[in-house]
């Protein structure tokens, strides 16, 4: 479980920020002073970091900078300001993502997921299931004959479904991710793609791995 | 400034110089001087007067003469106190005085409006920015909620849009150049504003094709954000009822351009309308019929176009389609 640091200096939108990412299963800390930011964060000891740009007698930036001296830990940046210059300004100090608010809860999720997968990629340990190796760049699961070949939908799916192993995910989930990845699928698209996935899985000998959970979505057993 | 019209304008003076010509004849009478003698005074009395209003006439005329013609030449009339030299004659130093007074006042009135104008758009940046706050939580609120909550998720993306087209609408209408054009991908873009309208796209059941945007283009990317999201509301509003909707997004690459279409199958626009579009308030048969429009929207999207250097234009025929077409110059000059 990645313990994420938020760093967010409007209360509600704090605690609703925190809410959303115990939801989600990650362990969340939240500053509520604002002086030696920095200090704070690298003392929690925090895989990932939110980090909002307007604080209260400072900016991320230069909260970013000063992290950068001593880490690589991820960093997202959020802000309430649509503007190019901030963006270009946060990606230079060293920021791993940039987000706007108000942010869709699902695509900040999505972010972060992505941000940690590829900082943490960092030592590749091999993603399996029942077994068998996934891979990913490749589109299939499994080696050798019993290869399952998928097509680039379905592994966006089913790497999405595999992230949350056990747990629902909702077809908005499943859309944002694909969406995210310029597959602008429609809803019966989705449907076509989920049942040729799983007839796929069943033909290589891999019964019930995705269960359909009326009107709540997809677990992948 | 003519001659005629200046002596036309010397009349009573000439008529005073007149009068005293008739005196003199009679004192000339009343002298017994002889005609020959009165012949010379009154000559040179003439002389005089000719050569004094033509002394005049010539200090005047060099002065209004460049006057006018700096009003003829400027595109900017207002600069004309900066156009003039002081003149030597009297009544011209007055009105040198009165234009540049003149002058100076209205800079001075005009400045100060544009500070106001300012002001007014760097707070509504300000308060777009604070308002967003709220939006958030709520948005996370509603999401939290489960259930419940999400039936208020489209009314939160509501506001946010609305709050959006006033946030550019202010950068539109204003001079300073606030945006950063740099290299940016046009699928990346588009996927920033279908993200943020999928809920809405797919509950209209809406097909979304994109293609060929993986081309580059120099832009602005959260300008052209916002004019994808401009347009697929406008898309949204008009979607046919006697057909699966459609939108189909795709760039075309030529020498000197890349033109990017966005393109729906929605009920088209009448072509008496079609030139008029992008104009301010304009909202036509379709915003008339089909929902409410306030004519801003497709005017702002044209506006940040213009401001960033691209061409905008739309195609449309009634009941079948609506192409909006945008080109991107290939400025090599922006080029890293």
């Amino acid at each position: 479980m990645s313990l994420i640091f938020v760093v967010e200096d409007d209360r509600a939108l704090r605690e609703e920020l925190s809410e959303l990412l115990e939801n989600s299963g990650y362990e969340v800390t939240a500053a509520d002073v604002f002086d030696d930011i920095a200090g704070q964060v690298l003392a929690s000891g925090a895989q990932l970091l939110l980090l909002d740009i307007n604080l209260p007698g400072t900016n991320g930036q230069s909260v970013l900078k000063e992290i950068r001296k001593q880490s690589d830990l991820p960093v997202i940046m959020v802000t309430s300001r649509t503007g190019e210059t901030d963006e270009m300004l946060s990606m230079s100090s060293g920021a791993d993502d940039f987000i706007t608010k108000p942010y869709n809860p699902m695509i900040l999720l999505l972010r972060i997921s992505a941000v940690l997968k590829r900082t943490q990629a960092a030592a590749p340990a091999k993603t399996l299931y029942r077994g068998l190796p996934v891979n990913t760049a490749r589109g299939s699961i499994g080696e050798g004959s019993g290869e399952i070949i998928l097509t680039k939908n379905e592994m966006i799916i089913f790497s999405r479904l595999l992230s949350s192993a056990g747990q629902i995910v909702s077809r908005d989930e499943l859309m944002t991710a694909l969406w995210d990845s310029e597959e602008y699928l429609n809803d019966n698209a989705l449907t076509v793609n989920i049942s040729r996935l799983r007839q796929k899985l069943s033909d290589a000998g891999l019964e019930n791995t995705i269960e359909t959970r009326k009107k709540q979505g997809y677990i992948l057993l | 400034m003519s001659l005629i019209g200046y002596l036309k304008d010397k009349l009573p003076v000439i008529c005073v110089f007149v009068t005293v010509q008739l005196i003199m004849l009679c004192f000339f009478g009343g002298y017994h001087a002889g005609a020959e003698q009165a012949v010379i005074i009154s000559t040179v009395y003439w002389l005089g007067i000719a050569a004094a209003l033509m002394i005049e006439y010539s200090r005047r005329r060099g002065f209004y003469k460049r006057a006018l013609e700096s009003l003829e030449g400027l595109e900017k009339k207002y600069l004309l106190p900066e156009m003039l030299s002081e003149p030597s004659f009297y009544e011209g130093k007055i009105c040198y005085e009165l234009i540049c007074g003149c002058g100076k006042s209205m800079t001075e009135n005009v400045s100060a409006h544009k500070r106001q104008a300012d002001e007014f758009r760097e707070y509504i940046e300000l308060w777009v920015h604070e308002v967003k706050l709220p939006i958030a939580s709520l948005s996370l609120m509603a999401h939290n909620e489960g259930g419940a909550g999400e039936k208020y998720a489209p009314q939160l993306a509501r506001i946010d849009g609305y709050i959006e087209n006033v946030l550019y609408y202010a950068r539109s209408e204003n001079a300073q150049k606030d945006y950063i054009i740099k290299e940016t991908t046009l699928g990346r873009v588009f996927k920033e504003s279908a993200l943020r309208n999928r809920e809405s796209l797919q509950q209209r059941g809406v097909t979304v094709s994109a293609q060929g945007l993986d081309k580059k283009v120099m832009t602005d990317s959260k300008w052209l954000e916002y004019i994808f999201t401009q347009l697929i509301a406008n898309s949204l509003k008009y979607f046919s009822p006697d057909r699966e909707p459609v939108i189909e997004v795709y760039a075309e690459e030529s020498d000197s351009t890349v033109t990017l279409h966005f393109k729906d199958n929605g009920v088209g626009i009448p072509a008496t309308d079609l030139p008029y579009i992008f104009e301010k308030s304009f909202t036509g048969v379709n915003g008339r019929l089909h929902s409410k429009s306030t004519g801003m929207g497709l005017y702002i999207t044209a506006s940040l176009c213009r401001k960033l250097g691209h061409r905008i234009s739309a195609d449309s025929v009634q009941g079948e389609y609506t192409d909006i077409a945008i080109s991107f110059g290939r400025n090599e000059f922006y080029r890293p």
